[in-house]
């Protein structure tokens, strides 16, 4: 019946209305399209989109903020994305936080460390229910003692674990419990490898230049592959770790409605 | 049951359908606005617990400044008479004006400011800089919730045929927290 009705109409027609269903579809889409926000779907309490922080200091970060989550019911989630295409990073964070719904709607008890990789800025926002225990200039000492220096020298995952351990440790001490893991590091370590790795980079260029001209180029590709093994924006593999939020028991812990009023301390580092 | 009966049924069916369905849209659509109403309300309160907070915080950041730039007399007073101002204002429409010209005195503060590197480097400085930043960043956000629920809220008072119930219970449009032009954006402190 229907093949024969379409068969009657022209194929003008016809071409008419797939095209104003086309249309009408975009449309819808487009109006729901821009009503919810593009942010990407939580994977658990950790959430490195940039692939910038090691699996070590990645499993660390998951290990601290589960125990937290599991002893004090607070969230602490952290997130590190390549790029924000240029928004504001105060407002991308706090949006970020109310999608997701950090910490248990009415109580919101949580914190977002979130890092924009390309941007070059971080923030550390606090939920509502947290603003009394971690004011703005605490949230900013984090943020200058513990994460900045780390993340200038793009060790994500040190200054990551850092902040999260500081934090962690403020929401158990308040809440009367003992976390574990032991306290972070204060003072940035100098990072001796700095002149070592540079004298090392200027040999093996000179070494290059050399061979390049008497082999004809294997020495330039030796470099490239020794360069990239050293950047941390090479990434890291993420091999056989999806599996590990399985504890929380259907959907991800710590996601539960709640908001955050952009509280909290941001810059660029 | 008669002809006559049934019709009669049939009448007082229609005359009662005729009262319950108005009144069912009536207080669907009230209700509706009343929440909407209160939902503003809401908003607001949270936006005004912010503006009082950077009130209460702006003496001791002045002090501060003073502290290390005593010649910007100027900019202090600029910032001191237009708290004042907020203290004095009472209408929500004055509240916001009022805070508008303290953000605006305020940026001017901020600008001072970066001229004095010691006073930068100074510790507990650093701290009511990180408590004010985060002052700002908290009314922008709280504005920004504030007008998406006012813009609701319009949008029910004048679309059709919300309006009519609208008018007649007197529910009248709310107005947004707009930032002047001159000064688009919360005053941004640089780290």
């Amino acid at each position: 019946m229907k093949t024969k009705i379409l068969g009657h109409l022209k194929r003008e027609s016809r071409m008419v209305i797939g095209l104003t269903i086309l249309v009408y579809i975009t449309l819808v889409s487009l109006e729901t399209g821009h009503s919810a926000q593009e942010f990407p779907k939580p994977r658990g309490l950790v959430n490195d989109f940039a692939n910038v922080v090691s699996p070590q200091h990645e499993q660390k970060l998951v290990q601290i903020t589960k125990e937290l989550l599991e002893k004090t019911g607070v969230s602490v989630v952290v997130v590190v994305v390549p790029d924000i295409g240029g928004e504001d990073y105060n407002e991308y964070a706090t949006r970020l936080y109310a999608d997701w719904g950090i910490g248990k709607k009415g109580k919101d008890q949580g914190v977002l460390i979130f890092v924009t990789v390309k941007e070059r800025k971080m923030r550390i926002e606090i939920g509502y229910g947290l603003e009394g225990l971690i004011p703005d200039g605490m949230a900013g000492e984090i943020r200058d003692r513990y994460m900045v220096p780390y993340l200038k020298q793009d060790r994500f995952g040190e200054g990551l674990l850092n902040g999260t351990l500081v934090i962690s440790q403020i929401i158990a001490k308040d809440a009367g419990i003992s976390m574990s893991s032991k306290s972070p590091r204060r003072k940035v370590s100098k990072k001796t490898s700095g002149y070592s790795s540079l004298l090392f980079l200027l040999i093996f260029l000179g070494l290059a230049f050399l061979g390049g001209r008497r082999r004809g180029g294997l020495f330039p590709l030796l470099l490239i592959m020794a360069m990239g093994r050293g950047g941390y924006g090479a990434g890291y593999s993420r091999g056989g770790f999806g599996g590990s939020f399985g504890g929380f028991g259907g959907g991800f812990g710590g996601f539960g409605g709640g908001l955050s009023g952009g509280g909290g301390a941001g810059g660029g580092f | 049951m008669t002809k006559g009966q049934k019709i009669g049924l049939i009448v007082i069916a229609v005359i009662i359908l005729a009262l319950v369905i108005p009144y069912s849209y009536l207080k669907g659509t009230y209700n509706s606005l009343v929440q909407m109403d209160e939902t503003v309300k809401g908003a607001w309160a949270q936006v005004e617990n912010q503006l009082q907070r950077r009130y209460d915080l702006i003496p001791n950041y002045v002090e501060t400044v003073k502290g290390y730039a005593k010649h910007e007399k100027e900019v202090f007073v600029k910032v001191t008479q237009a708290r004042s101002r907020v203290a004095g204002a009472g209408t929500v429409q004055e509240k916001m004006e009022a805070n508008n010209r303290l953000s605006s005195a305020l940026a001017r503060l901020l600008i001072v400011v970066e001229r004095y590197p010691q006073l930068k480097a100074n510790t507990n400085f650093i701290r009511l800089q990180d408590e004010l930043a985060g002052t700002e960043n908290r009314i922008a956000v709280e504005r920004r919730r504030f007008n998406e629920s006012v813009r609701v809220y319009n949008t029910k008072v004048r679309s059709f045929p919300t309006n009519f119930v609208a008018n007649m219970f007197g529910f009248e449009k709310a107005v947004f927290f707009e930032v002047p032009k001159e000064k688009q954006e919360v005053p941004k402190i640089k780290f």
